[in-house]
């Protein structure tokens, strides 16, 4: 235990934070039947025999759940086990008609792995994990003011990760940030939506405190009702503070489980060890031991998108990516394969980058969406920019046909190809051309004086005179031409 | 009607295959068969307290529907217009399925579990519900909320349990079979009690979805008949993989061909079974019985199970701690009885302690208490280390013997009332017949006779995982051998 330093002498405190992350796999169906797994579905909509643990029913492992698992350790590195086992935890609550949750816990699907993340100093670490286990969620209960409570099964027996770290010396930011890091690789290979303040991803975190240069780690407070970054973020301040302020004044810290107040920023003591309910963990009899074969293993790992370091890396080196810009495509991996496919399509990965960033960004930001929204496909996206390339229009007049593509809710490739058919016939631009300026001498006049502002006027004539059909650069060059001889 | 002059229905006795042949034939009809199979349920079936429910119109029209197929040319299913029972531990869309307990009191299944799915398939005519005990826990059908059955044999025994009502009505007339459901002997002690044939088969072998769990991974359903022949036609139809039960499992290499070119030869019987603990006369009836086999060309030697003495201890820990679990959805919240309260606490308690019998809520503690932290290691641990040392020794014994030979009780059947108060008396039940279900080994028990009262005495054989077919092939063939299947208690119209 951490000793009090003599004479007053500021003493060095060090936090050491575990994890415990609960992540809904975003699967099709339940982890133990067929139904739905739906958030915000009408209440008791999508439950069956099986998920309200109706008597007779029994569970059966539907693979989609394992195969969503399989990708979760994939990306954290650990060492998937050929066999594994369910077993049941026993508690009494209305939200788990059985009374029992079907989990893991004396044999795990996986083993071992790790978290990567940026230390404060921005060097790269890994947060070791103890391991990872599947188990079925609860339903969920609701109370009225008036005294009634009511119970939704919808949630009951949808698939649940639960990734458990090692101890880990570390800041209550870097804590977040292997939050994040998690959140991350789980959104990245499709295991997770990862929405913390929609509780598809939660985390509870255990703290202690030690004196700089202690060997051993303090006793541990658990965490509980995290539901973001900053409540993770700022809870560990909290309790590593209150932590220290009761060693240092000579007392003890009590091994208990503590409520996390996000208003009044305090941790407050919810039960001590003692009082922890004891969960009478056996085989769950009614299901086989999970076999994962190699085979399987390597078909999910060939399965698997380009993960995010190897894509930055190429971004890098390949399409010569400045880091900056690289933040906002890696955000999500959608984004990049966005992008991506716009490259596919044989936009250069510069203009792509340059077209993703600016005005779809700042469309998607605009309207809080994602890109799987984005209304105009990397088809037409593509078509669009190949035009500016080709000279069928401006990058100007292609943005502006993108915009009016969103705001108008229309077709981009019916705008490309109006604006693609604008009259490039020299002859017939140089006739519009030579009408407006022997129509207008006084403009013609100043801009042989070296004034450029009529220009934008002479420019607007001949596009009225060819009823928008004239191509805006080519009449601009012509125009230079003809006023330069 | 018309046929009504040829009406010539089976004689009492008969078993299944051969009332098969009697409708094939054409001296009955399926309508006349059921009317007086519904007729003894509603009589005998429920004097002796062993039909709960008779759904005399459902199955009255299946029954109608069984002779148009027939009369048709259709497709005749193997079991094409027998009737049948099923325990009140498994589900029927027909009336309901209370495992015998107050807390699930008219609780009705809503769909068929597997096993009587595919028996109505082939045409088999649910006619009713057996009792039992209470979630089927108990040696004597003494434990169940729709009262005790009455052994057929003697009206002031009991019939044996929990599958009491099955046996009770299996060992007094022919006919039909009975599904029942076997934890610790469920099946098989009370086929032993009540002068009937009982298999426990394979754990997997059968699809347990629908039965109201007990021990899980203990449970197995199987059927009640007159004869091996009955429950093999039965086992025939019931068995194989279900998607809707992951631990069920296809023994499709375990046929009636497949054995009958390579039957049992070589018995060995059990020494321990036969120690101090079991009555005299019945370790003198199964060495006789095991004469005759030897006389008959089987190879029979004694061995050795020296983990039998162990067996009940551990069964006991096992099938309560799994039961303490499976139980445990019936809270009043959203399964079983709800009892009025002020607060959470309350409704749990109030709703089981009043919904379960005191036998059931025993289990439930000690279930409890053997996963208990503090406790787990030495209860449910060790008692997990012993099952598999059980296993064990059942695959090493079974590498020298084909089958193994035991009694299936280690007495006659005992007075109604005589051991219901003691539960430790209860639990000596089944001291030879959790080896089977520890194992997951099957077990089948057949009648070899009756005591000096005239109470049937049953033995039991129990065979290697997978090869139910052989068991069923041996209990026939000493069914040729010994006819006391074929008798029944006088008196019992």
């Amino acid at each position: 235990m951490a000793k009090i330093a003599d004479g007053g002498e500021v003493m060095n405190w060090i936090t050491v934070v575990g994890l415990e992350i609960h992540a809904q796999m975003a699967t099709q169906t339940k982890m133990f039947c067929a139904c739905r797994r739906e958030a915000g579905a009408e209440a008791n909509l999508h439950i069956c025999p099986v998920c309200v643990g109706w008597p007779g029913a029994l569970p059966v492992l539907q693979s989609e759940a394992v195969r969503c698992a399989i990708r979760a350790a994939l990306c954290l590195g650990c060492e998937i086990q050929e066999l594994s086992r369910f077993d049941r935890k026993n508690y009494f609550y209305p939200d788990l008609p059985k009374g029992y949750q079907i989990s893991q816990f004396y044999k795990p699907y996986a083993l071992g792995g790790g978290i990567p993340f940026i230390r404060d100093d921005q060097s790269a670490a890994t947060l070791p994990l103890v391991r990872i286990h599947m188990e079925e969620d609860a339903g969920k209960s609701s109370h009225e003011s008036d005294g009634t409570s009511r119970i939704d099964l919808n949630r009951c027996s949808s698939p649940l990760l639960e990734i458990v770290t090692e101890p880990m010396m570390m800041s209550s930011t870097e804590a977040a940030s292997c939050v994040r890091s998690v959140r991350n690789l789980l959104r990245w290979v499709d295991v997770c939506d990862g929405d913390m303040e929609k509780g598809n991803l939660r985390c509870d975190v255990n703290v202690s405190v030690m004196p700089e240069g202690a060997k051993e780690y303090g006793t541990r407070t658990e965490l509980k009702n995290l539901n973001s970054f900053v409540s993770i973020e700022r809870s560990i301040v909290v309790e590593s503070a209150r932590q220290i302020e009761l060693l240092a004044a000579g007392g003890t810290i009590r091994q208990e489980t503590r409520l996390w107040d996000q208003d009044k920023e305090i941790t407050e003591s919810m039960r001590g060890k003692e009082d922890s309910p004891d969960y009478r963990y056996f085989p769950e009899p009614d299901l086989p031991a999970i076999s994962i074969s190699n085979a399987e293993i390597q078909t999910q790992r060939e399965s698997l998108p380009e993960m995010p370091e190897v894509r930055e890396l190429r971004w890098l080196e390949e399409y010569k990516f400045q880091e900056r810009e690289i933040v906002p495509l890696m955000a999500r991996r959608a984004n990049g394969d966005f992008l991506e496919s716009m490259v596919s399509e044989g936009v250069a990965p510069t203009d792509a980058s340059n077209w993703f960033r600016g005005e779809i960004l700042r469309y998607l930001n605009e309207r809080s969406e994602k890109i799987e929204s984005f209304p105009v496909s990397t088809k037409s996206m593509a078509r669009l920019i190949l035009a500016t390339k080709e000279d069928l229009f401006s990058v100007g007049r292609a943005k502006s046909l993108l915009q009016e593509a969103l705001e108008a809710e229309s077709s981009l490739d019916h705008l490309i190809d109006q604006a693609g058919s604008q009259v490039q016939d020299e002859g017939e631009l140089a006739g519009w051309v030579d009408q407006v300026l022997s129509e207008n001498p006084e403009a013609v006049t100043k801009i042989q004086a070296g004034d450029e502002k009529p220009m934008g006027f002479l420019m607007g004539q001949v596009m009225r005179l060819s009823s928008g059909q004239a191509h805006p650069r080519k009449v601009q060059e012509l125009i230079k031409d003809r006023l330069a001889n | 009607m018309s046929e009504d002059r040829n009406l010539q229905l089976p004689p009492q006795s008969a078993t299944c295959l051969e009332v098969l042949d009697h409708l094939a034939a054409g001296k009955c009809s399926a309508e006349q068969l059921l009317t007086s199979y519904l007729d003894y349920l509603e009589t005998t079936g429920r004097e002796l307290g062993a039909a709960v429910e008779v759904f005399r119109e459902s199955a009255l029209d299946a029954a109608r529907e069984s002779d148009a197929r027939r009369k048709n040319g259709d497709r005749v299913g193997l079991l094409e217009g027998i009737p049948f029972t099923a325990k009140m531990n498994i589900s029927t869309i027909e009336g309901t399925t209370d495992a015998s307990s107050s807390i699930l009191e008219g609780f009705k299944s809503g769909a068929d579990a597997t096993v009587v799915s595919r028996l109505k398939n082939q045409g088999a005519i649910l006619a009713g519900k057996s009792n039992c005990d209470e979630f089927a826990m108990g040696a004597s059908n003494e434990t169940s909320v729709h009262g005790v059955v009455k052994n057929p044999w003697s009206h002031d025994r009991v019939p044996g349990g929990s599958s009491g009502g099955a046996a009770a009505l299996a060992g007094s007339h022919g006919w039909a079979f009975h599904l029942g459901s076997d934890t610790g002997g469920s099946i098989r002690q009370p086929a032993a009690f009540c002068g009937a044939t009982g298999l426990k088969p394979t754990w997997g072998r059968v699809s347990r979805r629908g039965l109201i769990a007990f021990g899980s991974s203990l449970d197995q359903i199987g059927p009640l008949a007159r004869d091996a022949a009955d429950v093999r036609r039965v086992l025939e139809v019931i068995e194989g993989a279900d998607e809707l039960d992951a631990t069920s499992v296809a023994c499709e290499r375990d046929t009636a061909e497949s054995v009958a070119s390579d039957p049992v030869r070589r018995i060995g019987l059990v020494s321990e079974g036969l120690s101090e603990g079991v009555d005299e006369d019945i370790r003198e009836r199964i060495r006789e019985s095991a004469k005759r086999l030897g006389s008959a060309g089987y190879e029979v030697v004694e061995v050795s199970l020296q983990t039998l003495a162990r067996a009940n201890a551990c069964y006991q820990v096992i099938a309560t701690a799994e039961a303490s679990s499976n139980l445990a959805r019936y809270d009043g919240v959203h399964i079983g009885q709800r009892v009025p309260a002020e607060n959470l606490d309350q409704l749990y308690c109030g709703s089981r302690s009043s919904g379960f019998g005191e036998e059931v809520r025993r289990r439930i503690l000690l279930g409890t208490f053997v996963l208990s932290s503090g406790y787990i290691d030495a209860y449910y641990g060790r008692a997990q280390q012993v099952r598999a040392e059980i296993r064990q020794e059942i695959l090493t014994v079974l590498e020298d013997v084909d089958a193994l030979m035991m009694p299936v009780s280690p007495f006659a059947p005992f007075c109604i009332g005589e051991r219901v108060s003691d539960p430790l008396a209860l639990y000596a039940c089944d001291i030879l017949t959790v080896t089977a279900n520890l194992a997951g080994v099957p077990a089948i028990a057949v009648p070899c006779g009756s005591d000096e009262t005239g109470l049937p005495m049953g033995m039991q054989w129990m065979g290697r995982h997978g090869e139910d077919q052989r068991l069923l092939q041996l209990a026939e063939s000493w069914q040729s051998l010994d006819d006391s299947w074929r008798k029944l208690p006088t008196g019992v119209k």
